[in-house]
């Protein structure tokens, strides 16, 4: 057993950290400090196309597609790095969906969207989530119906990130309501948001802000289905496996952690000279976050290192999610406390402290529980996949 | 990055498994209790014939060589089955230090017998009121060119039956390591009762006569030697919890899957399974928390943060692992008829050996502040302003 990075992975770790170290310009930042904090600007944008450029996209590719096949731990290690340097990177498209598409759409979609995919040209927005099917996906209810040799989409969508600035939506459209279970009958469609019939309203959240979508007579040529017919279902699942490991990286909370632990040395506590981590209580919830935290690393590691021995298990996957996301939940709680009343400053204002960046954390955090597969969901995995114990059927 | 055993690793797990199994059942485990040693000795004569009691011992003294990773695969599995053996002050207390900080005649006289079974070590780590034995209240004392020994050890594990049990003391400030026999002359012991019922000890010395063959170390290096014999000590212990654990969740989840009430089995109602989902959670937690400090401790890397984060779990787990398995089972957790008190007995003792979890908190949160404010003094890390 070795639980540490090899010399090559450190390497690659700090070529990656330095690298986005050039990439966030002060143009980038100032454009993710306003109102197109999640991305999709045109700093945004350019830095995108230039990580296309250098290779960076498509590294973790095949390499029938020009890529370096690279493993789940350097793939970690760069998600981890991406996401530390607060760059809104696109993995749902360039991880998520763009495989698939590379796997299964046909030779005019490959060359019309996953070319562009590599060179950091397109983002795609994931169209699943229904108002009335959340947890419950498969009750979705947006529907494909053939009409004139073509496709035509109704419906709408939930939740869509990326969906007011994204090139294209992933789409999940029942194509057979006749099915005999509800989890069949259902099509993935690759939907421009260009077409005409798509229309989006924005959705402020308490963090961040999202959108609705909305299908109204959308035809479509037969390409832009993607994959087998009305088994749309195993798509989804596989998926939103791959996402659920991009969810809980320990990158952000340890960069915040040393950012608060040095604030908390730096500062003056009261008028006797100490500083702010001095006081015991402040020391004990430094620990609690490291503790936590360190084990969130082993746990995020572990899960890569089972990836590239292919012994990921649907336990180990959920566990990570449910840990990670009810951890941050605490970690910027107890972080927060050391930062004081002055915490609820927000990055706006005079007198913020770390630029606000708690403030929005804790309200920007609390999705993480439930979005990407409730952690009540995750909990029944966790007990039928790793305990073996029974469903309530 | 590798998270897998080696060959020989799986083999000393499996070996080590399938002995505890033969021989640790209830009925046993009964016997054992109902015994005046409460010591399996079967199982030590047994475990050392298999050559698992000389696994961390090196070779020249009739070992195998293994590393503390690979012993810590036996303490788990003695966590699993509760047996009473006691692998912990043994092989990853006394056994290791001395091997590392003692002489060769030192270790020539006490570690053969330690893996054949013959002679049993254990260590005193532990006074009344003082769970650090880096600053420990007893003393020695020159005179006539031999020390006498004057203190009071708590808790000493199989002192009754030990050779030589590995202490602390202090002399003239300096802080010193040895080894003594617990029948000599100015010792005395008194029996403990414990809440796993393992056979434990007062040990007084008044007087006790120390000869500089029983001096392990001194000063720095005896400082040395109990930072690593409190480093590994705490890690078998965090190791032993998980084994303690696992069982426990095991079960648990086997119970509720069968037990029905309102026409179905308790396991089907969510508020039964996640809660055992959470325990499951805490118990793979508490093996990678494990897996890296035994590591870090077999390769003689800088194991500090890492013993203490495992101990920090250890303690929770054990703590939260054990009163979810209870509740889980209802009444017939409880019943000393069914297996699992013992676990919970354990897991108690355990989260409390050399002090709880929130000792350690305290030790981690004093590390960071050192960290950070040396961070600003050595100017390494520029103010942040990202």
């Amino acid at each position: 057993m070795n639980i540490a990075l090899t010399a090559e992975q450190l390497a690659l770790r700090a070529q990656i950290r330095e690298y986005m170290a050039s990439l966030m310009t002060p143009e980038l930042l100032h454009e993710l400090a306003g109102a197109q904090r999640e991305g999709g600007g045109p700093q945004h944008r350019k830095a995108l196309r230039q990580m296309g450029s250098d290779g960076w996209i498509v590294r973790s590719w095949p390499r029938e597609y020009g890529g370096q096949d690279a493993g789940p731990i350097e793939q970690y290690i760069f998600c981890d790095e991406v996401i530390r340097a607060g760059f809104p990177y696109p993995f749902l498209t360039t991880d998520g969906v763009g495989p698939v598409l590379a796997d299964v759409a046909s030779d005019d979609i490959r060359q019309a969207v996953v070319d562009p995919i590599l060179r950091g040209e397109c983002i795609i927005a994931i169209g699943y989530s229904e108002p009335a099917a959340g947890t419950d996906l498969a009750s979705l209810t947006t529907r494909a119906e053939r009409k004139d040799g073509q496709w035509l989409i109704n419906g709408q969508k939930i939740w869509t990130s990326y969906g007011n600035v994204a090139d294209y939506v992933w789409l999940a459209a029942r194509t057979d309501p006749h099915a005999a279970k509800k989890h069949h009958g259902i099509s993935m469609f690759l939907v421009p948001t260009t077409a005409p019939g798509f229309s989006f309203t924005p959705i402020n959240t308490l963090g961040v802000r999202t959108n609705a979508t909305y299908y109204e007579n959308i035809a479509l040529e037969d390409k832009w289905q993607v994959g087998p017919l009305n088994q749309g279902w195993q798509m989804i699942t596989a998926q939103l496996n791959r996402e659920r490991l991009s969810l809980v990286n320990h990158g952000p909370c340890e960069l915040l952690y040393e950012r608060v632990a040095t604030w908390a040395a730096q500062t003056k506590a009261g008028s006797d000279g100490s500083a702010v981590i001095d006081l015991p209580w402040v020391r004990n919830n430094l620990a609690r976050v490291k503790a936590g935290l360190e084990i969130l690393r082993l746990v995020c590691f572990k899960q890569a290192w089972s990836m590239s021995h292919a012994s990921l298990g649907m336990a180990q996957a959920s566990a990570a999610k449910i840990y990670g996301s009810e951890f941050f939940v605490e970690a910027w709680r107890l972080l927060l406390e050391i930062v004081g009343q002055a915490g609820a400053l927000c990055s706006d204002s005079e007198g913020a402290i770390l630029q606000g960046t708690l403030e929005h954390r804790y309200r920007s955090g609390s999705v993480l529980t439930f979005g990407g597969g409730t952690n009540e969901v995750q909990r029944d995995i966790v007990a039928a996949a790793g305990l073996l114990m029974p469903r309530y059927r | 990055m590798d998270f897998s055993l080696s060959e020989e690793q799986q083999d000393v797990q499996k070996l080590a498994a399938q002995i505890l199994a033969q021989e640790v059942t209830v009925d046993r485990l009964k016997e054992i209790e109902a015994s005046e040693e409460r010591f399996d000795e079967r199982l030590w004569q047994h475990l050392a014939e298999a050559g698992l009691l000389g696994m961390a011992v090196a070779e020249t003294y009739g070992g195998m060589g293994f590393d503390f990773e690979t012993l810590c695969l036996l303490v788990e599995e003695v966590g699993k089955t509760v047996a009473a053996v006691p692998v912990i002050p043994a092989l990853a207390g006394a056994a290791l230090a001395l091997q590392q900080f003692g002489t060769a005649s030192q270790c020539g006289r006490w570690l053969p017998g330690v893996a054949s079974g013959k002679l049993l070590i254990t260590a005193a780590l532990t006074e009344p009121g003082n769970d650090d034995p880096s600053r420990p209240a007893t003393r020695l004392v020159q005179a006539d060119g031999l020390w006498s020994l004057h203190g009071h050890k708590n808790m000493v594990v199989c002192a009754d039956r030990a050779g030589a049990v590995l202490l602390t003391a202090q002399l003239d400030g300096e802080l010193v390591l040895l080894a003594i026999a617990p029948t000599v002359k100015g010792a005395s012991l008194i029996p403990q009762h414990v809440t796993t019922g393992e056979p434990q000890y007062s040990l007084h010395f008044d007087g006790a006569t120390v000869t500089a063959n029983d001096i392990i170390a001194r000063g720095a290096n005896a400082r040395c030697a109990v930072q690593s014999m409190v480093q590994h000590t705490l890690v078998a212990n965090s190791v032993m919890t998980l084994g303690v654990t696992e069982t426990m969740l095991r079960m648990t989840a086997a119970y509720t899957s069968e037990r029905v009430q309102f026409d179905r089995p308790i396991a089907t109602f969510q508020a039964v399974s996640h809660r055992a989902a959470d325990a499951y959670i805490d118990v793979e937690n508490l093996r990678l928390a494990c897996q890296q400090a035994a590591s870090l401790l077999s390769k003689q890397l800088d194991a500090s943060e890492s013993v203490l984060i495992a101990k920090i779990w250890a303690s929770d787990v054990a703590h939260r692992v054990s009163q979810s398995s209870q509740h889980l089972h209802g009444g017939i957790g409880v019943d000393r008829d069914y297996p699992l008190f013992r676990y919970c007995l354990w897991a108690k003792q355990l989260e409390l050996t050399l002090g709880g979890g929130s000792a350690y908190l305290t030790r981690l949160g004093d590390r960071i502040a050192e960290e950070f404010k040396n961070r600003l003094t050595s100017k390494v890390v520029a103010i942040d302003a990202a």
